[in-house]
């Protein structure tokens, strides 16, 4: 090869196929390239996130032994149970409920908290820490918190009705307030991340819109709906996509503080899962739950794609 | 070149992620066996199991325990059957009374009874009740180690204060109501400032109050006669409790404080409520929350009429030892020489002055520790008079279903109903009854039979 005349000998290929055949050559070495450095991640997720999955699915559709492995073939009958049983219905109400107490709410706290630690003033920063410091408090934590500020004799919150007069409230412990208690516990606890966000996108909006909007006029709620929305509305997307998922899968607060009751009326569905799972030893059942509710996560997530990103302002 | 260096910090994060998942070298143990225990004891009685297994590790050279605690008897009992799987179990685990079919369905349990036989263990100073809870079909598969019941907890001042003679507290339903009502303080407006009465909704306390009143809860002689089919608890007995409970409650005699019992205990260490149910288990924490602020007196389980006191009695509660089949020979042996010296009468003395849990032997009552003891809080003998008064019958033996746990949630959920108004006592219970057969039908298939 090395000799001009063999080089002579062979016949030398089109330059469009040479070409066509290195860019091949090279898109395949940077896939390879590619999937190399991918490799630690992939691994990681396909062996927990997707082998447990189908792993969920396979376990959905058979009966076990106490320990949860798997006995004998039940085809769709756990699915069939589940869906003849209130349960799963009250579950889904219930967690939906969750999800529609919490997400808005702590939406609006948290972009409140945001605009007001975006001030420039000195020691703001105190207050920036203050807003985002439930982020560093694990769930179970707030939850031990508030079962002390719930506590229907000595808790504060009943302390402080007593002293302007009110009647006490049964927070946890009645039917008609547990969840909208948790709620409040969670919307507590989700505030801290959600505020650092905003907080992190408010400050990547350029001042000169402000200042320009300022010279053509524009008062604090002009720039806030005009300028301050728009440019946060990427932030807003996610962060509703993102909550809702949360509020769908929380269990931490609910476990610890209810346990889903009273009267099942705060049996989200992750406490139905568990409850499946550990409690009633009745492992199909507990995969199909988590199937369904996977699958009504998955619909959730695509329709919220779908319409609300339709209105994202994208820069 | 430069991709050459990429391509290198890619295999090394690669073998990195290999280096994670290999498993690591088990050293070859050399010297004492060691062995692990995994209890369910927290706070004051989670230290004294570690002061037990210290006294156990200087006792002797030839085994070295850890005693490590794995949360309440629930997640144990998960984390065990998790663990069973990856064969990653202790040599000796403590589990509640509601795990005992089940670990024995699931045949991973070296039988105490196999140790006791080989060793010429002498059984005959342990109190014969709490044998006969943990024995199926005449052999004993773990070691009793706490035990408990629930007794009545009252506010030796707040009687004083309401007219009432301490030292005759209320035995049944009635007179609980009676004085609860005598004990139970509002404001001008009408507002409760003390309860008389509270318990948890605790599924616990059914199973308890129902044995106590002779009622049984699943059908074969609660699952000792023959495998259990069916619960058995919406019976006469059964819906005398929740009449009685709904009742207090509907007075404002009773408080409701919700599931968690520490809400209860909370509550009457605040004194806001003036009498309350709860393990004997608790009774030291109880009387050191209490000391300085008020007198503490106990009284036993109340009961529908004083013809169930000799009729029936409480159910041996609390908890046992168990060895596991799956560890080495030598772990085995060193857990069952753990498991005597825990049940040693000097232990068992320093275990029921430490928490509550009353001796699994009867040796214990002549330490001079615990003489010195009860002569000191004679409330530490309530439990004890109140298991010695208790007639060995199915009924006191307690149920025995691998669905227990979920039983007892299904029971509590009854309860909610009942005190909400939502359905009367007999509809709570047969509902709960309904399911709690479907768990139970489903448990049996899951284990083939």
């Amino acid at each position: 090869m090395a000799t001009p005349h063999s080089r002579d000998a062979v016949t030398a290929p089109t330059p469009v196929t040479r070409t066509a055949r290195s860019a091949r050559m090279r898109a395949l070495q940077n896939f390879l390239a590619a999937m190399l450095f991918l490799l630690p991640s992939l691994f990681i997720f396909v062996s927990f996130v997707f082998v447990p999955l189908l792993k969920t699915i396979q376990l959905s559709a058979f009966f076990t032994d106490p320990l949860g492995r798997m006995a004998s073939f039940a085809g769709l009958e756990n699915y069939q149970r589940i869906f003849s049983e209130k349960d799963l219905a009250n579950s889904l109400k219930v967690s939906f409920t969750f999800a529609l107490y919490v997400v808005p709410t702590t939406l609006v706290t948290s972009l409140f908290l945001a605009v007001l630690a975006n001030v420039q003033l000195k020691g703001i920063s105190v207050f920036r820490i203050i807003f985002a410091s439930t982020i560093a408090i694990s769930a179970a934590t707030a939850s031990l918190i508030f079962l002390f500020l719930f506590h229907p004799a000595i808790g504060i919150f009943n302390y402080i009705l007593d002293l302007i007069g009110l009647p006490r409230v049964q927070w946890l412990t009645s039917e008609a307030t547990a969840l909208l208690s948790v709620s409040m516990a969670t919307v507590w606890l989700m505030t801290g991340f959600n505020t650092v966000i905003f907080l992190a996108s408010l400050q990547g909006i350029s001042q000169e819109l402000y200042e320009s909007a300022k010279i053509d006029g524009a008062g604090f709620w002009a720039s806030f709906r005009h300028i301050t929305i728009p440019l946060l509305s990427p932030t807003i997307f996610f962060l509703i996509v993102v909550s809702t998922l949360g509020a769908l899968q929380a269990f931490t607060q609910i476990n610890i503080m209810t346990r889903g009751g009273p009267l099942d009326s705060t049996n989200v569905m992750v406490e139905l899962i568990y409850r499946a799972f550990y409690f009633n030893g009745q492992y199909g059942i507990a995969a199909a739950l988590s199937v369904v509710l996977f699958v009504m996560m998955l619909a959730l997530t695509t329709i919220q794609f779908g319409v609300l990103e339709k209105r994202v302002h994208y820069e | 070149m430069k991709r050459t260096t990429l391509l290198i910090i890619a295999l090394a994060a690669l073998a990195l992620v290999a280096l994670a998942c290999a498993p690591a070298a088990t050293p070859t143990p050399a010297g004492p066996v060691k062995f692990a225990f995994w209890h369910s004891m927290g706070g004051t009685n989670g230290d004294a199991v570690n002061e037990m297994m210290k006294r156990f590790n200087t006792a002797q050279a030839a085994c070295i325990g850890e005693a490590v605690f794995q949360g309440s008897y629930d997640d144990s009992l998960n984390k065990l059957k998790a663990g069973l799987q990856s064969k990653d179990v202790p040599a000796v685990v403590q589990q509640f009374d509601l795990a005992t079919q089940v670990l024995v369905d699931l045949k991973v349990i070296a039988p105490m009874q196999d140790f006791i036989d080989k060793d010429k263990f002498d059984l005959k100073d342990f109190e014969q009740n709490v044998l006969a809870y943990y024995a199926i079909g005449g052999r004993l598969y773990g070691m009793p180690y706490n035990t408990s019941n629930p007794m009545l907890y009252f506010n030796v001042d707040m009687f004083k204060a309401a007219g009432l003679d301490p030292k005759k507290p209320p035995r049944t339903y009635e007179e609980v109501s009676k004085a609860a009502a005598q004990l139970t303080k509002k404001d001008a407006s009408g507002k409760v400032i003390v309860y008389g009465y509270s318990m948890a909704i605790y599924g616990w306390f059914f199973e308890q109050l129902l044995a106590a009143s002779g009622g049984l809860y699943l059908d074969n002689g609660n699952g000792r006669d023959a495998r259990a089919s069916k619960a058995a608890f919406n019976s006469g007995e059964g819906v005398r409790i929740l009449t009685w409970w709904k009742e207090g409650y509907d007075k404002g005699y009773f408080g409701n404080f919700g599931r968690p019992t520490a809400d209860t205990q909370k509550a009457f260490d605040a004194q806001q409520t003036a009498m309350m149910i709860e393990s004997t288990a608790g009774l030291r924490s109880r009387l050191n929350a209490a000391k300085g602020k008020f007198e503490l007196g106990t009284g036993f389980l109340p009961r529908p009429d004083e013809a169930a006191f000799t009729k029936s009695g409480t159910i041996i509660g609390g908890a046992a030892v168990y060895i596991m089949k799956d560890r080495p020979q030598g772990e085995q042996n060193c857990a069952w020489e753990f498991v005597k010296f825990t049940v040693s009468p000097e232990i068992q003395a320093y275990w029921h002055t430490a928490s509550g849990y009353y001796p699994v032997t009867k040796k214990s009552y002549d330490v001079k520790e615990d003489k010195d003891w009860v002569a000191q809080y004679p409330q530490f003998l309530t439990a004890v008079d109140q298991l010695h008064a208790a007639p060995n019958t199915r009924a006191t033996q307690g149920a025995l279903s691998g669905t227990m746990p979920a039983a007892r949630q299904r029971i509590e959920l009854a309860i909610e109903e009942v005190i909400q108004a939502k359905k009367t006592p007999q509809q709570a219970l047969d509902d709960a009854a309904a399911d709690v057969t479907k768990l139970v039908a489903d448990y049996n298939k899951s284990v083939g039979q």
